[in-house]
């Protein structure tokens, strides 16, 4: 049964795609010329071929992502596994007396056994029950624990891809966020994560593709800069492996 | 070969020493300038109001003027530059528009003409004093006349180099600019000005007399006792004394 | 509030009261030093900026001479990913439908993000209208919304304003006194709006980059108010401007480098999101219905004109606000119109098609051409003004005086008899005035150059006028040209002939 906001949207959807071909015509004709109907060439294409050659060694990454993630007011842990990670969160969440911890629903984090390491925290798993306010359980952790899908040396960033599993909110809402860095994920140039994006095709992206570079901040008042506007402001990149 | 005088209305009529230290220092390197009369004005000031009819007039006294001249030399980055804008300005006009592209390729800033052309960076200058710079603006960012000053200050006898504190921000002269948006231009040679006095600089010396003619206005206007030299009167002066 | 069409003050008014303006000016001067300072900083270290900033043009020329393919890529892929397009041919048209969805939702709250298409459709005002809250909430926007006031600078919207006025407005919200510290203010504004975005039926971002492969819009942000309305209300509205696509994620590698560079200095802003679609049916988060509304707005007008289609390439980064002398003098409210600084000054015309009443804002600039400079994209600004000025000369709507005194000019320099002329002329006719070789009148044209200035008098004699004698003279003493010079002076020439010669420009 199709209901009247979806008849509202399905009218405003005739009417969007005829007025689709008037623009493009629209476009073309100021441009003097028939529409371009297929993909043209283009002469160029990503980033200057000097730059794809940069690839940087273990270290070397390591040691730009540290940098530039502490220059923006983040902080690294270097970490051998995940027992180390679990300590880590677990202590952090002793030292900030930690009510509640949301972590993304992936076996690796479950792994962590975080539950066990904090029977007094109350621990969130996104997404695994239906009928709960997710966002609100997001709202109101103190601290969100998510494993970087990439990580990029250059700029100090790491990318989180949304699913199911994987909230959007968990690396948004929380006041912390510690984010797990396998080293193995972690490459020198923001075009190598970026690529896959386009070798992936639009059907396989995801809703949300996240890049985060350091905790939020804003200097919108008299220039002066604050941490933490509405993002986290404390975030923590612990460099696994 | 026939290497012609530029001069711009500026040095023309107020600031003909330029022009006459420009023919002195390089008359003594066994390059004679010759004058052509015809030219009058570059058409900036027309030009950058919108009134192209009126810098075509001015415009082609400069084509007839440098026809057939091998090199032209100009004490000044944006008369210079306003030549490159002559082949847009004469693009219905064929015959013009041939001179135009012909004169581009010939007509060079005077530190231009000395560092690139003849290869001089020496000029046997000694000029004890304390010096800063300030980039035109279109000579510098337009025509890319950077490192030219620096080469031939660098090899100034006793020079003493200062840097002035955001000299790449524009003196506010702009032509018409200073005279329709007088406030805001005023506010800028201030800040200028401003900078200038930081340096405690004695000589302020520049490539462009326009922007030299601003700020020496708003120098004296506050009784500021910082003498104001074009490249080629400082050069010339250091090698005369020197 | 800005108003496309006449204005009832003056650039030169507007100018006037921001030059008296102590604060303004001061900390306009403060914000555009810094963030200059830091793309200069950040663009050195990254290196080969001026390749970077060749590709970062080539790309966007590119996109926009095949806009039509583009753009429509875009729509399909985006419609495929299931996003409702909807498309804008003007402000009006595109608030309207902005508004109707609002309607149609029921929505009784907006939550906003950055979003200068949306100043420009004037959003807020027609969604207030119809009883809509409608909440800016990135720092600077909330804050002049609260103050009533448009930006004064497209990335820094609130410089204008000093932390005590700031606490003075916030305090009003709080309804209690807010220290007029930093931290405190921030801290107040982010429990604030938290709320908000909590209880917000729709979010509305702009859109820095739409993917055209992918049909993905990209956000650039530090605050993370922009992953805020686009991660929890269930609706979310997008204003787009209709030029704002790059054909791939590859090639957002260079809008990504050159972008928060050219910005603020930042090798990348804190967060930079690609949203591809609403919500996945299991996701848990992300909105359920996604809009993004195309505006052209003056945008299709600048196709196909060869003088102003490079405008837009523009991915409105600010970097010619803060290399502007003229912006940093006067702040961004004196251009009278949504957008400001140089780039302002030729878009607002542009997009409004009306150069003739926008009262001189293209006068508002001495050409030095340090927003070209700045540009990431190489957009010719300095050129654009001109233009500018040319087509409301040929429009007639020139100023009357001026037309004369170009008239005037013309005249003067159509010969150089009369050019002779004319200098001796003035060579008599200033000797009433001159003093000390100087000229402090402040009468008529003088007026504005004399209340800042003293003017040079004309040469005793002019150049012209001493030639043949200087002339004479060097003719004595005459040392021949050394050979080495004269072989590269001929080598240049033959050089030049052959069509090698590149010199200049």
């Amino acid at each position: 049964m199709v209901t009247e906001h979806q008849q509202w949207l399905a009218q405003l959807e005739k009417k969007s795609m005829e007025k689709q071909e008037q623009f493009m015509n629209d476009i073309a004709s100021k441009l003097r010329r028939p529409r371009q109907r297929h993909a043209p060439t283009q002469p160029f294409r990503g980033a200057p071929d000097f730059w794809t050659e940069l690839e940087w060694d273990e270290e070397k990454r390591i040691q730009a992502f540290t940098d530039n993630f502490v220059s923006v007011g983040a902080h690294i842990a270097r970490v051998q596994n995940m027992e180390e990670v679990s300590q880590f969160i677990a202590n952090k969440s002793h030292e900030l007396s930690a009510k509640y911890i949301i972590r993304q629903n992936e076996q690796a984090l479950k792994d962590l056994g975080l539950e066990e390491q904090l029977p007094d925290v109350q621990i969130s798993v996104w997404n695994n029950q239906a009928d709960e306010n997710w966002r609100a359980r997001a709202a109101e952790a103190d601290i969100g624990v998510v494993m970087a899908d990439y990580a990029t040396a250059y700029t100090g960033s790491v990318t989180v891809l949304s699913s199911p599993e994987k909230g959007r909110s968990v690396s948004l809402l929380p006041t912390v966020l510690i984010i797990i860095i396998p080293v193995d994920r972690l490459y020198t140039r923001l075009g190598e994560t970026l690529n896959r994006f386009d070798e992936a095709g639009r059907e396989n992206l995801p809703a949300g593709i996240h890049f985060i570079s350091g905790p939020s901040r804003s200097s919108d008042i008299e220039n002066d800069l604050t941490i933490g506007v509405h993002g986290p402001g404390i975030v923590y990149g612990l460099i696994m492996g | 070969m026939k290497v012609s005088l530029f001069i711009t209305c500026l040095s023309d009529a107020i600031y003909p020493r330029v022009g006459e230290a420009m023919v002195r220092l390089l008359a003594a390197h066994g390059v004679r300038l010759d004058f052509p009369p015809v030219q009058t004005c570059c058409g900036q000031p027309s030009y950058n109001s919108g009134y192209w009819d009126e810098t075509r007039v001015a415009a082609k006294t400069i084509l007839e003027a440098f026809d057939d001249s091998d090199f032209v030399v100009c004490p000044s980055g944006s008369c210079t530059y306003m030549i490159h804008h002559y082949p847009e300005l004469f693009a219905d006009e064929p015959v013009w528009l041939e001179k135009a592209k012909r004169l581009e390729a010939k007509a060079y800033e005077f530190t231009q003409f000395l560092v690139q052309v003849l290869g001089i960076t020496d000029l046997g200058a000694h000029f004890p004093h304390k010096v800063t710079y300030h980039p035109s603006c279109h000579g510098s960012r337009l025509l890319g006349v950077k490192d030219e000053p620096m080469a031939l200050l660098s090899q100034v006898k006793g020079l003493e180099l200062v840097p002035l504190p955001f000299a790449e921000d524009c003196c506010g002269f702009g032509g018409t600019f200073a005279i329709k948006m007088s406030d805001i231009s005023g506010a800028m040679v201030t800040e200028k000005v401003d900078h200038v006095k930081e340096t405690q600089a004695e000589v302020l010396v520049g490539l462009d007399m326009a922007c030299l003619m601003n700020i020496a206005g708003n120098l004296r206007y506050r009784n500021e006792p910082v003498r104001v030299m074009h490249l080629a009167e400082l050069l010339y002066e250091g090698v005369r004394t020197g | 509030m800005s108003q496309p069409g006449v204005m009832d003050t003056t650039v030169k008014e507007r100018a006037g009261l921001a030059l008296n303006d102590d604060f303004l000016r001061k900390a306009v001067k403060f914000t555009t030093e810094r963030l200059r300072n830091g793309k200069k900083s950040a663009s050195e270290e990254h290196g080969n900026w001026d390749e970077w900033r060749e590709r970062g043009r080539q790309i966007r020329l590119h996109t926009i001479a095949y806009l039509d393919y583009y753009l429509n890529e875009f729509v399909n892929n985006a419609r495929a990913n299931g996003v409702h397009i909807h498309f804008a041919d003007t402000s009006v048209e595109a608030a309207a439908i902005a508004l109707d969805i609002a309607a149609h939702k029921q929505a009784s709250t907006v939550v906003k993000s950055k979003s200068m298409v949306s100043e420009e459709v004037h959003l807020n005002h027609v969604l207030e209208s119809a009883g809509i809250e409608a909440i800016e909430t990135d720092l600077g926007e909330y804050i002049i919304q609260l103050a009533g006031e448009a930006p004064s600078h497209i990335v820094i919207p609130a410089i204008h304003k000093n932390r005590y006025q700031i606490a003075e407005l916030l305090s009003k919200e709080a309804g209690e006194i807010l220290e007029p510290d930093t931290t405190v203010l921030a801290g107040f504004v982010r429990k604030k709006l938290r709320e908000k975005f909590l209880e917000a039926d729709i979010g509305m971002t702009g859109c820095n980059f739409a993917i055209a492969e992918t049909g993905s819009m990209v956000l650039f942000e530090n605050e993370g108010n922009a992953r805020m309305v686009s991660t929890v209300p269930k609706t979310q509205i997008t204003l787009m401007g209709m030029e704002r696509i790059i054909p791939s994620w590859t090639d957002l590698e260079v809008m990504a480098t050159l972008l928060p560079r050219s910005a603020t200095g930042q090798k990348l802003t804190m967060y930079m999101s690609g949203i591809t679609g609403p919500r996945r049916t299991a996701d848990a988060d992300g909105p359920d219905e996604m809009h993004i509304i195309i505006v052209d707005n003056g945008r299709s007008l600048q196709l196909g004109d060869p003088e102003f289609q490079e405008l837009l390439n523009c991915i409105r980064c600010g970097a010619c606000l803060n290399a502007c002398p003229v912006y940093r003098h006067i702040g961004g409210h004196a251009y009278g119109g949504t957008y400001s600084g140089p780039i302002g000054a030729v878009l607002t015309p542009a997009l409004n098609g009306n150069i003739d009443e926008w009262n001189d804002i293209a006068g508002a600039s001495s050409l030095c051409g340090a927003c070209y400079e700045a540009c990431p994209v190489k957009i010719p600004l300095h050129d654009m003004l001109v233009y500018l000025r040319r087509r409301k000369v040929e429009d007639g709507h020139g100023n009357k005086m001026e037309s004369m005194g170009m008239k005037g000019f013309a005249a003067v320099v159509s010969n150089s008899k009369r050019f002779s002329a004319a200098i001796r002329l003035g060579q008599i006719g200033q000797k009433a005035v001159v003093r000390n070789n100087g000229i402090s009148l402040k009468l008529g044209p003088l007026k504005g150059w004399n209340n800042y200035r003293v003017a040079p008098s004309l040469a005793k004699k002019s150049f012209r006028q001493q030639w043949n004698k200087l002339d004479q003279e060097l003719n004595q003493e005459q040392p021949a040209m050394n050979s080495s010079v004269r072989s590269r002076m001929e080598q240049i020439i033959r050089e030049r002939e052959e069509g090698e010669d590149k010199h200049g420009h």
